[in-house]
Parts: C-alpha cells; structure tokens; sequence
C-alpha cells in the first residue's frame, strides 16, 4: 500500500499525522480517510504550499482526535472482539479434539508440574511456618549456652542454666519478660487413670504471657504462680477428666506430689518446637531444689544447663548488638569464675522462628521433629525446576505442532489477520490450556493430598484452600505459566510468511529447532541430577542405618524404667531381684538396666579431671549411669581394660569411659588412660576399662566424650535382650514380671532398632519426597519426549517411506529417528554430572559418616533416564518404521 | 425518538450530501458546505457527523472508486435515505411553522 508517487518522504504528508490518524480510526476507518485526507493535502500541496499543507494534515489530524469513539452501526460493532475471543476458544477446543494424543500430553504435563509445585510449597511453607503464630514471634528469642574451654567450644546447647533469664532481665534494658521451661517426664495420675507424660514442662508464669499459647479455661494472670499447680491442654484434660470440669482437680505425679489444675490450654499447634501436655509451675520447681538457706538451685545455678530459656525483646532490636552488650555484663558478674577455672560462658539469642529449620543443637527440645533448611531449600528448587520443565514441555510441544499449524496461520493471515491478532490467537489459546491444566492439578491435589501425606509422613491439610495467598500465587502460575508458556509458540507460528506456508514449505526455523533441543536438554539434565540425587541421597540412608554403631541392636526390647516406687532405699534391691527374675525367663537371653540407652540423647552431665591435672583443667562429660550386664548386652567392646565385675568389690569407685572421653581428658590413647585416676563426683577413681566409641546417637553427629559409672540403685530403662524364637511370649512374661515387681507404673517399651532408626525420619522424609519429585520430574520430561519424538516421525512420514523403499530396514529407520533425541538425553547427562556432584557431595558433608559418590550412581541414572527415553521415543518410531512405505508415500 | 433529531451543524452536512448532484463524498460535503454556509469547517467534523447520520440511519454508504490523488484509497460515498429526508423535511415543517408564528409587526425585516 505504497502513497501516490508524487509524495516523496520529503513532500508526503507528515508521517506523526498519519500515524495519529492509523490509532484514531483503527483497521476500520482508517482507509478511507485517509483518502480524504491525502486529497486535502494534495489540494493544499498544490494551492498553499508545502508547509501550509503538512501544518493543516497534523492539525486535522489532531482535531480527528473528537472521532476517537467513532461507530458505524448502533449495536454490532464491526471490530467485534467478542466474535473473535468466540473464534479462538472454538478454534483451541477443535485443536485439543483433533490432537488428543498431545492435547492430553499438554494438559497433564503442565497440571502435573503444577501440582507437584503446589504438593513441594505447602510442605515447604508448613516447614516454614514453624512457631509463626506467637503474636510476638518476631521478638522472641531463645537463649542459647555455649561453654568453651580456652578456645575450644565444649557445650553447644538448646538449654541454658536457670539463673540467666532473670539475670538478662536485671541488666538489659530491652528484656520485655523471660521465661523458662524445663523439660520432665513422669507418670501422671488422677483416680486410677494413669499415664506416663512425656511432654511436660516446669515454666515461669510468664510463658503463657509471652508464647501465643490461648488458654480455654482459667485465668492467665494466676495459672502458674502457686507452687503445685498445672496447666493442662484440652486433649490431656479429655483423656484424664473425660467431661469433667478439670479445674480444681488434683493430678498426682510419680506417685507423690499432687498437682491442682488451674487452667487449659488449647492443644499446642503441630508447627511449634516446643510442646506440651501439661505445664507445671516453676515454683514446684523451686521448692524442690531449695537448700538449708532457703535458696533455689532452680533460680541461682549458673552450670544446670536443662533450661530452655525464651526471652521477648523490644521490637527491633539488633541481637548482635544485644549479644556483644550481654558479654560485657556476663562478664562482669561471671568473669572471676570464668578466669579461676579457665572457661566461658556465652549466651548468645536465637531467633525463635530459625528454631525448627536451622538449629541443630543439644537438648532441643523436639529433636526428632528438628527440620532441615538445607533440604527444604532443595525442594523449593525442585518445585521451581518441575514447573520450569513443565512450562517447557508446553512450549516444545507448541513449536512442534507449530508445523501442522503452519497453514492455518498462513490461511489466516491471506484473510487479512494482523501478526497481532494472531499472537492473541495463540496466547488465548495457551490461556484455555493452561486453564484446564490449573483446574486438573488443583483435583491432583484434593485427590492426593492425603497420598503424599501417607508417603511422606508428614500433615499437610487442604486448609490452604482458603489462604488468599494461595490463590495469588495459584493465578499467578496460571498468568506467567500461559505467557510464558504462550509467547514463543505465539512469536515464532505468527512469524510464518504465508505465501511460503501455503505453498509447502515447512520450516520451524534454526532457532526453532536449536531452542528445542536446548530444553530437551535441560530437562533431562534436570531428570539425571533429580535421579542421581534420589540414588545418593537413598545410599547415604543405608549406609547410616547398616554402619557398624559398635553396639547391637537387634532384638533388644527396651522398658523405661518404673518412675514411682514407694521406698527409695528400696529400689537398688529391687531392680537387682527384678533382674535376676528376668534372667530366669527362657525367652530371655540378658538383661541390663542403666540411666540411659542408645538412642536416647543423655541429659546427664557433670565435671570429671585427671587426678594430675589442676581444678582449672575440669571438663563436662556426658555420663550414662551402667550395671554389670550393660556393655555385655550391647556387645559393646573394650578398647582396653575391662568391664565391671560383681567379684571386685572396688569397682563401684571405679570407672570406664568411651574413647572419646579419654581423648577428651587429654590422654594419648585408650592404653595410655587405663589404670590412671580421674576425679569425679567428688572422689578419685581409677579406670578400668574404655570401650569402643560406639554410636550413642545417630550418625549424623559425632561421638561425644561419656563416662559409665557403675550406678546400681537407680535405672530409667531396663534392656531386656531376646532370645531368638517366640517374642510374643517372652514380651508378656516381661511385662507381667514389671506389673509385680513395680506396681503403679505403667509399661512403656519400645524395640530398640526402630527407635534408633527414628533419628533418621527426616532423611526418610526427604528421600520419599525427593524420589516422588523426581519421578515427577521424569514422567512430565518423558511426556514432553514422547510428544516430540511422535511429531519428528510424523513430519519424516516421506522421508522413511522412501527410504524403506529404497531397501533400509526398521533397525535402521528406528535407529534413525531415535538417534536425535538420544543424543541430547546423553548430553542432558553430561550437564547433570557435574551439577548433581556438586550439590550432593555438599549434602553429605553434614554428615559425620558419609559415603563418596561413586561413579556407578550416575551411571545408573544415566543409563535409566536413556533407557526411559528409549523407550519412550521408540513407542512411536517403532509404528513409524513398521509402517507401509506406500500409504507414507502416498498420503499429502 | 431520542437521538433521531437533527443538530444544526448535523442538518447542514445532511442538506449538503443531498443537494449534491455529484458523489458525495467527506472531501466534497466539505467544500460544497464550506461555500455555501461561508465558514470554514474542519474534516474531522466532516467525518464525525457523516458516520453518525449514517449511524442513525439518514445516510447509507458505499465504496466508490479511488483516485491516485488520494493514494489509491476508495471513498465512503454517501446518499441520503428516505429516513434522511423524512427528517430533513420534518426539521424544516417545524421551523416554517414557527416562521408563520412571528408577528407580522415584527421590528425584524422578514
């Protein structure tokens, strides 16, 4: 539509006017006034001149502006939107009829991905979401203990000593209020219901103040002010009180102290790091550790470190500076102790919400529950690579058909469709798929909430539903996902020249091709890595749970010892008769009772020295209290020495320790300490024994320094060793000898190898979920494979046609077709190998006993994502090659 | 019949595209009305008031031919319809009815 050869550039209208005049009046109107306008300008060219001329076409053009909402007819307006928006939706629904195959490869590829990403952000946000509903929770910290002998960190623990909240509260300004919570466990009765509580905590009044724990009954102020008094939750209340009103009622705990209930409290919330059945005030605390002066060790210690200690800050303020400023005053009330026994305390502040994710400490209070930042990390990347391999399926497979759809656009276009409206063609197009796809994952996810749940045990509930959030981050997957996924396919189908299209030509393009193969590639680098990272993260979980722990754990059933028992005197005696009694059961091969078992973390400390070394060279230890029986049960070993034996009266002075421990005090090695003298609750005892370092707990940590005084008067769990044969029978005699022997407790027991294994729930956790994702992430790549392979056949139909004339057989022409894809599968792995390296190999540097990568693990994941893709772009070669020659050569 | 009245400017397009024996067209309707009314008038209202009579259906359209002058572009021409005069003739029974109202005595010099 080239201007009347007079209107050179120089003498033509101005091209500002013209423009002006294309938006005012639009495809519409624009022609034919256009005309006008050239005429007038012509007229005016001719009889006023070239200024006089191009001035009056802006200025007409500019009063144009009035005839902006310009119609022709009263009610169908002729650039009818509604008729094309019509247009494109029947024409998307008559692609996604014609094409099921793909259309469904399409839908469920993008509704997978989603899912999937919605599946990985809730479990995410849940992680997150930790102790986030505290009204407070942004100025609550927990204060840590770290203890360091000259420069060497000796204690890094969850729970600091009992003197240093309401010290910080004396000295620092921004201490709004402390509290503290230290954790006990016992058997809690009322009339004859009994149970044993494991969730009990000894806390400041102030705890329910400063923690957004509600209460349902009672009053806050005086809950917990009185000695003797307990707040219990709603389910506690229900289990021992049934529809009793529970305030006022008496609890009693191991048999002696009675308890009023002064108020309940709603069930503690899944997601907070310290919790509770019930609550007992601190003063009953206090009043059991008062000495002859009338002082509490519970208020004054400055070395009992079970206290978890929880302050609220002003709001603002810098903890770093906090943390500096306390030093300074610590050290001012604490530096002549820290400079005569050469130690130091520090108490630095933790943010309550980093709590669950990224503190891994001692004496925490929910260890088993203590989640993972790092992998948690890991899987929001996962999330992101799904939908991103998702969304990249969508735009491969759109390219690809792009070649069937060639015609239509070129027939579009010769009509007169603008490259505009065509992009919106497309665009509204991938706007209906991805519609469809959001709806079908937004049903994957109703439907399988509770399948992940079960495989990845965690509890993530359909309530996110109704967070706004959800649904703004849910539109806005489904808005950038159909532009994204949208815009290349609409760039790269409206671009096709139609006199070429219509005439047969079909080319996507080099770059067309290139991006494709791009993507391909990374998808199935991401698959290898996803798979490579199941192997090693699945290895790594064997190699932790079959690792020699140094001690035995099969067929060891563990009871917790009885916690009420009238006589104390009595108790030593008793244990002795109870063991002795056990011993005589056939099914039973040993048993030993201690203060503390593999698996179970040791709050148990004290000071130990070498005899030779100075009171400044003391040390904390961890101690586990042992009869005669305990190391032989466990199959524990001796490094050197021996264990304790009943016919050496002085024995019970004596003392073994784990190699760690020697090492700890300073000794060469375990032959060096044997026979030398330690100092110990307040007496010199000789070493009789080390034994190996065995796994106290899990694998992840190192072994720390413990010592085993013999300690036969008291015992919290008995270790009773099975005989192989009838368990059911050995299990009853047990647990009728312990209902005569110690009356009144109730008989909890666990199998000591799954709760041993229980430390390695997280890791399970993150195995299950990371093998669901990547299995996502390789079913969504390999839908994407198949869909391409199937359209390369399609478009080669001629080509493989004439060659099977011409004599190539299916070998070949599979061979041929599969050729291609498999080449950028291997090369997808070549890319995952480094990656995936790098990430595992730093994963596993959290761990104190890691396997190596080996190559093998990348093999296999190599050779299993090769084999999928083989299998998967050979389903259509395999038709395709087995294909008459004729019908390919003669169709189209 | 809201919107089917004639304004004055409106009146005089209409007049314009009917008293003309050539093809009427927006260039045309201008200059014939720029003459006969003696005020300059800018195309655009030109424009305007011509598709909205064609709008209220007093002016139907067709393609016509093109000139070079015009870029090879086609003209909108335009004829009056019979709704058109309907209400040309309307317009102006109101007006002679109003005429005849004037007093005779009138200081103006009809």
């Amino acid at each position: 539509m080239s201007d009347s050869p007079k209107t050179g550039p120089k003498n033509g209208p101005p091209t500002f006017g013209t423009q002006l005049l294309q938006w005012i009046y639009g495809v519409e109107f624009f022609d034919e006034i256009h005309g006008d306008f050239l005429e007038l300008f012509e007229e005016n060219l001719a009889n006023k001149g070239r200024f006089q001329a191009r001035w009056h076409y802006v200025k007409d053009a500019l009063f144009s502006l009035r005839n902006l909402r310009i119609k022709r007819y009263p009610s169908l307006p002729y650039f009818n939107q509604f008729a094309m928006f019509e247009n494109y939706f029947k024409i998307t629904l008559r692609n996604i009829a014609k094409n099921k195959v793909y259309s469904v490869l399409n839908i469920l590829g993008l509704a997978l991905g989603i899912a999937a990403c919605i599946f990985i952000l809730q479990y995410v946000s849940y992680e997150r979401s930790y102790d986030t509903f505290h009204a407070h929770y942004e100025d609550l910290y927990r204060i840590q203990y770290k203890v360091y002998r000259g420069n060497e960190l000796n204690i890094d623990c969850a729970a600091a000593v009992p003197r240093v909240g309401p010290f910080m509260k004396e000295k620092m300004p921004e201490v709004r209020e402390f509290a503290r919570a230290f954790p006990t466990s016992g058997v809690i009765s009322f009339e004859d219901q009994k149970f044993r509580e494991e969730r009990i905590h000894i806390v400041d009044p102030s705890f329910l103040k400063i923690f957004t724990f509600p209460l349902v009954s009672g009053d806050l102020e005086t809950a917990l002010t009185e000695p003797y008094t307990v707040v219990i939750s709603e389910s506690t209340a229900r289990k021992y009180f049934g529809n009793q009103d529970p305030i006022g009622k008496m609890l009693q705990m191991d048999g002696e102290e009675s308890m009023a209930v002064t108020a309940v409290a709603k069930d503690v919330p899944d997601n907070s790091h310290i919790k509770f059945d019930l609550l007992i005030s601190y003063e009953t605390l206090n009043n059991n550790t008062r000495n002859e002066d009338g002082e509490s060790g519970s208020e004054t210690s400055w070395g009992w470190y079970d206290f978890n200690s929880y302050v609220l800050l002003e709001p603002g303020t810098d903890t770093e500076d906090y943390d500096a400023r306390f030093a300074e005053v610590l050290y001012d009330e604490r530096g002549e102790a820290f400079e005569k026994y050469n130690f130091r305390d520090e108490f630095p502040l933790q943010a309550i919400g980093d709590i669950h994710l990224y503190s891994n400490l001692l004496q925490e209070s929910e260890p088993e529950e203590q989640g993972d930042g790092q992998a948690v990390f890991f899987l929001t990347l996962i999330a992101l690579f799904i939908l991103l391999i998702a969304w990249i399926n969508y735009i491969n497979l759109s390219t690809a058909r792009s070649i069937e759809r060639a015609k239509e656009v070129g027939v579009r276009k010769t009509m007169g469709a603008f490259r505009k409206q065509l992009i919106s063609q497309f665009l509204a197009e991938s706007f209906v798929l991805n519609f469809f796809a959001i709806l079908f994952a937004l049903l994957i996810v109703v439907g399988g909430i509770r399948f992940f749940n079960q495989l990845t045990d965690s509890s993530l509930s359909l309530a996110f539903l109704s967070d706004p959030f959800f649904w703004l981050f849910f539109i806005g997957v489904f808005v950038i996902g159909s532009l994204i996924a949208g815009l290349y396919p609409a760039f790269v189908l409206s671009g096709f020249k139609p006199v070429s299209v219509l005439k047969g030509e079909r080319s996507t393009g080099k770059f067309g091709n290139q991006l494709r193969r791009g993507l391909v590639i990374f998808q199935f680098a991401a698959s290898v890595t996803l798979i490579a990272g199941t192997l090693i993260v699945y290895q790594q979980l064997r190699h932790m749970k079959t690792l020699d722990l140094g001690f035995d754990m099969t067929e060891t059933l563990v009871v917790k010892g009885p916690q009420v028992f009238e006589v104390d005197s009595l108790f030593g005696p008793a244990l002795k008769a109870f063991q002795t009694e056990l011993r005589s059961v056939s099914e039973v091969d040993d048993m030993a009772y201690s203060s503390n078992v593999p698996g179970v973390e040791i709050f148990w400390t004290n000071g130990i020295r070498r005899s030779d070394a100075g009171q400044d060279q003391m040390k904390v230890t961890y101690i586990v209290g042992v009869d005669y029986a305990y190391f032989p049960s466990y199959n524990i070993s001796f490094v050197a020495g021996r264990n304790y034996d009943p016919s050496f009266s002085t024995d019970e002075k004596a003392m073994i320790l784990n190699e760690a421990a020697a090492r700890f005090l300073g000794f060469e090695s375990a032959e060096a300490a044997l026979n030398k003298q330690v100092f110990f609750w307040g007496e010199d005892r000789t070493i009789i024994g080390i034994v190996d370092n065995y796994n106290q707990m899990s694998v992840k940590s190192e072994v720390a320094p413990i010592v085993f005084p013999l300690s036969l008067t008291g015992a919290s769990y008995f270790t009773v060793k099975l005989k192989n044969g009838n368990f059911q029978e050995a299990f009853d005699q047990v647990e009728e000898k312990y209902a005569s022997f110690f009356p009144g407790n109730p008989f909890d027991y666990f199998f000591l190898d799954d709760f041993y294994n229980r430390q390695y729930n997280n890791e399970q956790k993150f195995s299950r979920v990371f093998t669901l994702f990547a299995a996502f992430a390789i079913f969504v790549a390999c839908l994407g494979l198949f869909g391409l392979s199937s359209f390369s056949a399609l478009k080669r139909t001629k080509e493989i046609g004439i060659r099977k004339v011409l004599g190539a057989d299916s070998r070949q022409i599979i061979f041929l077709l599969s050729r291609e894809f498999l080449i950028l599968v291997l090369l997808g792995n070549l890319f995952a190998l480094p990656v995936a390296y790098l990430i595992m190999n730093n994963w596993l540097d959290s761990f104190s006993s890691r396997i190596q990568i080996q190559l093998p693990v990348f093999l296999i994941a190599g050779i299993a994502v090769l084999l999928i893709a083989i299998l998967t772009v050979s389903y259509r070669t395999l038709k395709v090659a087995q294909s008459n020659p004729v019908l390919a050569l003669r169709s189209e | 019949m809201k919107g089917t009245y004639l304004g004055e400017f409106e009146e005089l397009i209409l007049l314009t595209v009917a008293a003309n024996e050539q093809d009427a067209y927006a260039v045309i309707v201008k200059k014939e009305a720029e003459a006969i009314a003696q005020r300059k008038i800018n195309i655009s209202a030109v424009h305007s008031s011509l598709y909205r009579l064609e709008r209220k259906g007093f002016l139907s359209s067709t393609l016509g031919g093109s000139t070079p002058k015009r870029g090879g572009k086609q003209k909108r021409i335009f004829t009056v319809t019979n709704a058109g005069f309907e209400a040309l003739k309307a317009s102006k029974a109101i007006k002679e009815r109003l005429w005849k109202k004037i007093p005779r005595l009138s200081i103006v010099d009809v």
